[in-house]
């Protein structure tokens, strides 16, 4: 009788209170089973997968990798500095964070090539357009990853979670011809800059996976005539590859006014309010608003930069004045580098002096000057490119950040040139000197070709560094070259404000050490090792 | 005399088994209503009574006080006497059958000249004859033989008279003595008695209401009589002592599982704006942290520490129903709160109970009541405690100098320039000149009252806490009104409780952690304005002046709205089975309103120079459906059963919006260089810019029971099971079983036991087993899926959406913990020593968390949640209280402690170990650990002589002098490298404490309640621990001038040196123990002293009741770590992963003292 009713009760319960579904499904997105299908989502997906290339983070950061540039405070840039300084331990954060992005940049690829085919609605040529950009962006993340780590997992489409880990390390050649297959493939498939519309501005262009792959192939070093066919391509056949030159003014080049220029291969998209760079507030000078200094060219790389007259600073005759020594430089300096008594457009046009030199600002202005601890610069110097003057109020950068352009496939062929001994006047003024001029320079002695007895090979490179500081590239190229084992070696420096008895007086920002039997190579990350068995560390590890 | 003592003890209320069953019927129908009278004798049949039981004795020669344990048992009735009245021992013998109580008492007692009377659930005897005194109370006088009613003349008031005694028939003197709905009342004399005039028309049904602190309140029907004796049964002892649980209350003697009843006492009168803050170090165990103490703020909360990788948040009820917020109940509409810890008590709330369960029941009216206007107030200040102070500027110019020097580097400050800083004086750039004290007010109304067939409870609540931030009047108010209504119409009963609460807080426009370090890390050579009233900035605080932002910067103003509702509906089908209905839940109404203004600054920078505007909604409509039934039975007068069994529904629909516009003019109307801002705006329909969605929707329907039993109060035995079903979780993996059993034995209850019983008093043994669940995660986890973003990438300068996948675990199921519980409840000493005690072991399996073992190149780092871990957690609790009342002075003691240790037992795979660098040191998920460790490196010492710096280990490439730091090379390979790393401490407060002391003698009442953490590790970083710490910093502090130099060799810390120099690379760059301090603390929670006015003073401004009092909040606070506040953490509730390292910079926390006034009227 009791348990008869405590039955009923429990039933009639049942049927009140049990009906709700559980089923519920967030009203906001789609599932797998629908998403494809919609053309819409398609486009997304593959945006998606622009939007993971790359960030300005270490874009600018990576500088301080090199010897063009030190930060103070690594810890808000993935402590560049420990690996700078070559005292980092494989448990470093910017390693694992590094191979984590590209992997989830990976996997973003290899699912869109996966499902794409799913949509049956989109026109078979736009879809083949679209896996032809995505191939491009995953040879891009195998680029990365091969540079810093030589051997990886080369995961050609989505894996699981289990799989993952047990997937071995695939030999570097082997990554290395997925990279230059793949950028072909693309290459054959994509437009021209020419044959996209105005609207689809920054897709990855057949150009694009030319000028990419002759990168790959220029680090590689063994390859240089693949380099010079390549950059020849670009150079003489641009109605075939897209429509390249140089744009008339180097400072103008990254700012948002030049947006799209002809010089642009292949950029990373800044939009205004939606995606923006924060990292200049730690770059311009405190005058302008600047939180604080927190990467600061060398006097390293200043000096690189050579005078008006073609001459390196220390070359004999160079006119190179210690106690004045900004005058006379490569225009591109001023362009790049803010020094002391740097005249600074503000973005009304106005101007103002960066008094940097301690004890020379008005009573007032200090707060731009080198102190030995504060927020201002560690070195006696602040940034200037990339800056622009119709930056929103909050110092965010305001223009796209150029990934490839085609000043870097001119220097590119020189250098191939120059490998394979073909480097002659002609060369050089389709090169060098194109650059130099548009640069600035007037001066014969540095327009016009050295000649076969200069070091054309130091003086490519150097030219690589004046033009391309502040870019991401010097990192590259001191590791390809075998010159990191030098110049990331001993202490990197600032102006001269320090005690005279040390280091002539110019400021030891950092001492750094390299490893050339450890140092070419990332280490694969510690914690990776552990989970995925067949993973080897590189070596002296 | 002598014979007092065993009249006393034999006069301890002995309840039988049945009564214990149907008041607990009683009372889990009526949650915590107080139980009222029915003298008048025998009427119809009602649910609600219970009297009408019939009784049946077939006894021969026994002892009169066995029979009348027989009646008890058959009836809800509890005899009481006295011995030296009434022999307990005296033989009888009678057979009746079911006869009703009425008459088997007269059959049984008028033959031994014994009379009777029905009080509440008592029957007192009496000796039929007038009698000597009662007890050696005041002497001579003589309580009166019940008079038959007097024939009386209307309009004429009839005197009545009577005595007031206590369980032990002293008088009681002071007690209140008051005719129900009316203002007529009195107070007893000092031997207890009273007498009072009434309107003749209320002589026959007007009904007594008898209180005094400390004893249960009594009501007493007239019926004619003119005495009257009433004893008052004391309060507060575990007999009387009503428990809420699950679904339901309990006796406290019946309670097998780890239940905590907190007192509304332990709440009242104190100057806290939230409930949770006034449950700190209330109960043992129930452990509860803070991230920093500004208004509104929440707190971690859990119980028994940390169970679970995942959210350790309790489940919360509130007047039945879960899931609604308890920092937006008012503290004084609190009744009590029971708090469940083991799975005994807590399984019936199944999925979400692995974490314990906090029940939360708020204040109700009372039948046959007056209306009863309460009032009480505190208005106080608040001042902030400022635990550090920078050095003078000359000192820090000094200070600053010898880094610099000790770095290799030139001095920056001259001689002249120091001695300049030391005649000018400091600047005012310090943390407390943003700061001041602040006004804290609350005011609470209410209205109780009741007639005989409804009660009412109506309050009204309002707060006003202000900012310590300087700046247009930032703070938070809170208006809360709630309603708790019950009516009973024959079988039916409804109760109805709504609550609203509305907050509204004014907040600054940034973070007050930024605005914090900005302004107490700069040194003392600037001032926060020129003498124009510019706002400046300087070296150290290139960006921001914190005071400018404060005062001109704008502001967010939340305004947030919650209705809480409750229906309840009971049946009784038969007097043994009801059924019962709920519906309640919460709609919520939350919205937030921020503007940015732009301050500039000189000599440069600015603040707020996007001028943005922006508006946040949310609404939140959350509804629980409940059904019940519920069957009592007593088998045999011995077996008491209970049956409970429900059926639920949870569902929650939560939806946001926001709107965030930039470039806006000074009254945010838009401008033609206005846009909205697409990365922070979004509809109800979209996906946030956190990647979660903007619409939530989740459901939980459930299906649960208890079956109890209980024989002869002796042996207790309980099953809970429930079954729930989410739709967190996929079919197939939704329904989840979690049952639980607990016994108890009332050790005392056996015959053997009694002598010991008499000379000890109650000991209860509990035992509990049973698993629980957790499902503490967010929505849709188990679906994968895609959802769109804006502004993924830009072509031609627009932005375009993306698309972003979204990985889903089909496979998720719930969190699993066994929990094992065995406990103890003496009451010792006459009861006057109540202690409890309680050991846990709970293992959770299957906790949802992050694989750890997936790598990276799997390419998804938002992974979903995997059933992988598995945490053990085991500790005590200790309560005890004491009461020492003497003929003036009342005191009480109690106090409780706890620890609770937990120890990681699965990672996830094969993982042990899962690390996150925290700037200099790490924390560490280990295997064999605490859930959450710091981990770095031990320092020994530091180098002093060159022998040291020869022979010590070292870190490869780094160059030491002496004053730097040695750490222990502690795998003694001659190297230091990550393998010397030690564990270095937890996190996670151990051995936690609560005290509390209070006293009355006369008027005058104190109550002191101390609150700490015997053991917790807390490892800090930044400025408060490094001296000019990195170059962010550009000050040292006065707790920072104990370090090392040649002639200070023993110092704390080591010497000076600059950022980037070796120095400080090896010191304070290498995360070792010089980071960690003991954050164990107590502290003087609340100091409160009061004065109750005289009742005869009072009374002549119907005032029933009038109390002023001081009051204090966190008035002083004793611990090691003296230069930040120990209770700060910087861990959420799961010591998870993802949380920044601690560098001390939150809002302080206020030092509260203030007056208050308890004013009740007639």
């Amino acid at each position: 009788m009791i348990i008869k009713k405590i039955f009923l009760s429990l039933l009639l319960i049942w049927a009140l209170t049990g009906c709700k579904k559980l089923d519920l499904a967030p009203s906001d997105r789609y599932t797998e089973l629908t998403f494809w299908q919609v053309d819409d989502n398609v486009n997304n997906a593959l945006n998606n997968i622009y939007n993971s290339i790359y960030t300005s983070n270490p874009f600018f950061y990576n500088e301080a990798l090199s010897d063009n540039a030190y930060t103070r405070l690594g810890i808000s840039a993935g402590n560049v500095d420990a690996i700078s300084s070559g005292s980092f331990t494989v448990d470093l954060n910017r390693f694992s964070s590094d191979w984590g992005y590209y992997y989830a940049g990976i996997k973003s690829c290899n699912i869109f090539l996966g499902n794409v085919d799913k949509n049956t609605t989109l026109p078979a040529a736009t879809r083949d357009r679209m896996k032809a950009e995505a191939r491009f962006i995953r040879a891009w993340h195998y680029f990365n990853l091969m540079k810093w780590w030589g051997d990886v997992p080369l995961l050609k489409e989505d894996i699981t979670a289990d799989q993952a880990k047990t997937m071995a390390r695939t030999p570097r050649a082997d990554v290395l011809k997925f990279i230059t297959d793949e950028l072909d493939g693309a290459a054959a498939a994509l437009p021209t800059r020419d044959q996209y519309a105005a609207a689809d501005n920054g897709r990855v262009t057949k150009g694009a996976a030319l000028a990419l792959k002759a990168r790959v192939l220029l680090y590689e070093g063994d390859a240089m005539a693949d380099v010079v066919t390549l950059c020849e391509q670009l150079m003489n056949n641009q109605s075939q590859n897209g429509t390249y030159s140089l744009y008339g003014d180097y400072g103008g080049l990254f700012q948002s006014s030049s947006k799209y220029n002809s010089e642009v291969i292949f950029d990373l998209e800044y939009v205004l309010n939606s995606r923006m760079w924060g990292d200049y507030i730690d770059f311009a000078p405190l005058s302008i608003g600047a939180r604080s200094n927190n990467l600061a060219p060398t006097q390293e790389l200043v000096d690189s930069y050579i005078m008006t007259n073609g001459k390196a600073i220390s070359d004999a005759g160079s006119g190179y004045d210690e106690n004045n020594p900004y005058v006379n430089r490569d225009p591109r300096l001023s362009a790049t580098v803010v020094y002391d008594q740097y005249v600074w457009k503000n973005a009304d046009g106005s101007t103002q002096k960066i008094y940097i030199a301690p004890g020379s600002s008005p009573a007032g202005q200090e707060q731009n000057e080198y102190k030995a601890s504060g927020q201002g610069t560690a070195t006696g110097y602040y940034w200037r490119k990339y800056w622009d003057p119709v930056s929103v109020p909050t110092l965010q950068f305001g223009s796209n950040l150029i990934l490839i352009r085609y000043a870097e496939v001119l220097l590119m062929y020189a250098e191939a040139k120059n490998s394979l001994g073909q480097m002659t006047s002609d060369v050089w003024d389709k090169t060098i000197g194109a650059l130099r001029q548009r640069a600035g320079f007037t001066d014969a002695g540095a327009l016009g070709f050295p000649g076969a007895g200069a070091d054309l090979t130091a003086i490519i490179r150097n030219e690589r560094r004046s033009e391309f500081a502040m870019e991401g590239l010097r990192i590259d190229d001191i590791r390809r070259w075998k010159t990191a084992e030098t110049v990331m070696n001993g202490w990197v420096h600032g102006a001269r404000y320090g005690d005279p008895a040390v280091d002539n007086g110019y400021l030891r920002a950092q001492l750094r050490t390299f490893d050339k039997n450890k140092h070419y190579l990332w280490p694969v990350p510690s914690s990776e090792l552990v989970k995925d068995s067949k993973l080897t560390q590189n070596p002296n590890y | 005399m002598n014979k007092a003592t065993s009249a006393s003890r034999r006069l301890l209320t002995r309840y039988s088994s049945t009564c214990v069953l149907s008041a607990w019927l009683l009372l889990s129908v009526f949650p915590l209503r107080s139980q009222t009278a029915f003298s008048s004798p025998l009427k119809s049949w009602s649910p609600f009574q219970t009297q009408d039981r019939k009784i049946t004795l077939q006894v021969k020669n026994e002892k009169l006080g066995s029979v009348l344990e027989k009646i008890e048992k058959q009836s809800s009735f509890v005899f009481v006497y006295a011995n030296d009245e009434i022999n307990p021992l005296r033989k009888v013998s009678i057979t009746m059958k079911e006869k009703s109580l009425n008459d088997a008492l007269s059959e049984l007692l008028t033959p031994l000249n014994i009379s009777y009377e029905l009080v509440n659930d008592k029957i007192i005897l009496k000796p039929a004859k007038p009698s000597v005194p009662l007890a050696g109370g005041s002497s001579g006088e003589e309580i009166k033989k019940d008079e038959p009613a007097a024939t009386a003349r209307p309009n004429e008031d009839i005197t009545i008279e009577g005595r007031i005694v206590d369980a032990n028939g002293r008088g009681l003197a002071g007690a209140s003595v008051q005719l129900t709905g009316t203002n007529i009342g009195t107070t007893t004399n000092d031997a207890g008695a009273f007498s009072l005039r009434i309107p003749s028309e209320r002589f026959g049904n007007g009904v007594l209401s008898i209180s005094s602190i400390g004893y249960l309140r009594q009501d007493v029907s007239l019926s004619g009589r003119r005495t009257f004796l009433v004893r008052l049964e004391s309060d507060n002892k575990e007999m009387n002592e009503v428990v809420v649980v699950g679904y339901a209350t309990q006796k406290k003697i019946s309670v097998t599982g780890a239940v905590d009843a907190i007192n509304k006492k332990a709440i009242e009168d104190r100057p806290v704006t939230n409930v949770l803050l006034a449950l700190q170090g209330t109960s043992p165990n129930l452990i509860i942290q803070q991230t920093n103490f500004e208004p509104g703020q929440g707190v971690n909360l859990n119980i028994r520490g940390l169970g679970t990788t995942g959210d350790n948040t309790p489940l919360i009820v509130i007047d039945g129903i879960p899931g609604g917020d308890i920092n937006l109940l008012n503290p004084t509409d609190i009744e009590s709160v029971s708090i469940l810890k083991d799975a005994g008590s807590a399984a019936i709330y199944g999925s979400r109970s692995a974490n314990g369960v906090i029940l939360v029941t708020t204040k109700k009216g009372r039948k046959n009541q007056a209306p009863v206007v309460n009032y009480t107030g505190i208005y106080g200040m608040q001042s902030p405690r400022i635990t550090y102070t920078p050095v003078h500027a000359w000192e820090n110019a000094y200070y600053k100098n010898e880094s610099l020097v000790n770095s290799g580097l030139q001095p920056v400050f001259t001689p002249e320039q120091i001695e300049q800083f030391k005649t000018q004086g400091d600047g005012d750039w310090r943390l407390a000149n943003i700061l001041h004290d602040a006004a804290q007010q609350t005011h609470n109304l209410s209205i109780t009252g009741g007639g005989a067939t409804n009660t009412y409870m109506v309050s009204l609540g309002y707060l006003d806490q202000k900012s310590n931030f300087i700046g247009p009047n930032y703070g938070l108010q809170r208006y809360n009104l709630r309603v708790n209504q019950t009516t009973e119409w024959g079988h039916f009963k409804l109760n109805t409780i709504i609550g609203y609460a509305k907050t509204r807080i004014k907040d600054h426009s940034t973070v007050s952690a930024n605005l914090v370090v900005d302004a107490g890390r700069v040194p003392l050579y600037y001032n926060f304005q020129d003498s124009s009233g510019n706002y400046l900035t300087n070296a150290v605080s290139a960006q921001y002046n914190p005071k400018g932002i404060l005062e001109k910067g704008g502001y967010r103003m939340l305004d947030n709205n919650e209705v809480f509702g409750n229906f309840n509906g009971e049946y009784a089908i038969t007097k043994d089975l009801k059924v019962r209905g709920v519906f309640g839940g919460t709609v919520t109404n939350n919205s937030t309103y921020g503007r940015t203004l732009e301050v500039d600054f000189l000599p440069s920078s600015n603040y707020g120079a996007d001028k943005s505007v922006s508006n946040y909604n949310y609404k939140g409509l959350f509804t629980n459906l409940q059904l019940l039934a519920e069957y009592t039975h007593t088998f045999a007068g011995v077996h008491d059963v209970h049956i409970l069994v429900g059926g639920a529904n949870e569902s929650y629909k939560g939806e946001e919006n926001q709107l965030v516009k930039t470039q806006t003019d000074a009254l945010g109307r838009p401008t033609s260089t206005t846009v909205i801002d697409p990365n922070n705006s979004y509809t109800s329909n979209a996906t946030k810019p956190d990647g979660n969605p903007a619409t939530t929707e989740t459901s939980l329907n459930s299906l649960f029971g208890r079956a109890a039993y209980s024989f002869r109060d002796r042996y207790f035995a309980e099953f809970n099971y429930r079954m729930d079903g989410s739709s967190k979780f996929a079919s197939g993996h939704r329904w989840g079983g979690f049952p639980s059993g607990a016994v108890a034995w009332r050790v005392t209850e056996e015959a053997f036991m009694r002598p010991v019983k008499d000379l000890l008093g109650d000991i209860k043994i509990r035992a509990s087993y049973g698993i629980l669940g957790n499902q503490n995660i967010a929505a849709y986890r188990y679906q994968t899926n895609f959802s769109n973003y804006q502004g993924a990438y830009g072509f031609n300068n627009s932005a375009v959406t993306g698309a972003r996948y979204v990985l889903g675990n089909p496979e998720i199921t719930w969190e699993k913990a066994t929990t094992f519980n065995i406990g103890g409840d003496l009451s010792l000493l006459n009861r006057k020593l109540d202690v409890s005690l309680d050991y846990f072991d709970k293992t959770t399996r299957d906790i949802l968390d992050q694989r750890q073992d997936i790598p990276a190149i799997f390419g998804v780092s938002n992974l979903p949640p995997y059933n992988v871990a598995e945490v053990q957690n085991r500790g005590w609790e200790l309560r005890a209280s004491y009461t020492l009342s003497g003929r003036l002075l009342t005191q009480t003691f109690s106090v409780n402690l706890s620890d609770n240790l937990n120890t990681l037992k699965k990672l996830s795979g094969g993982e042990s170990q899962e690390i996150q660098q925290m700037e200099e040191y790490q924390i560490v998920r280990k295997v064999g650990q605490p859930i959450t460790v710091y981990q770095g490196y031990r320092t020994n010492g530091f180098f002093q002589t060159l022998d040291d710096l020869n022979k010590y280990p070292r870190f490869a490439g780094t160059t030491v002098t002496p004053g730097d730091l040695k750490f222990v090379d502690r795998n003694h390979d001659g190297v230091l490298d990550q393998n010397d790393k030690y564990i270095l401490g937890n996190p996670f407060p151990r051995y936690t404490f609560g005290f509390t002391y209070s006293a009355s003698i006369k008027g005058f009442d104190i109550l002191l309640f101390v609150q700490g953490v015997g053991k917790r590790d807390e490892m800090i970083r930044g400025e408060q621990v490094e001296p000019f710490h990195v170059g962010y910093s550009g000050t040292m502090y006065t707790h920072q001038t104990d370090f090392w130099t040649p002639t200070h060799p023993n110092a704390k810390r080591p010497k000076l040196a600059e950022n980037g120099s070796p120095s400080n690379t090896n010191n304070y760059r290498t995360g070792s123990d010089l980071f960690l301090f003991n954050a164990a603390y107590a502290r003087l929670k609340n100091l409160q002293i009061g004065y109750t006015l005289p009742q005869a003073l009072t009374r002549k401004a119907r005032i029933q009741k009038a109390r002023i009092y001081f009051t204090g909040q966190n008035l002083v606070t004793l611990s090691k770590l003296n230069f930040l506040d120990p209770e700060i953490t910087e861990f959420n509730n799961d010591t998870g992963f993802g949380v920044g390292a601690n560098s001390g910079r939150a809002y302080p926390m206020p030092i509260f003292t203030g007056f208050g006034i308890d004013i009740t009227f007639l």
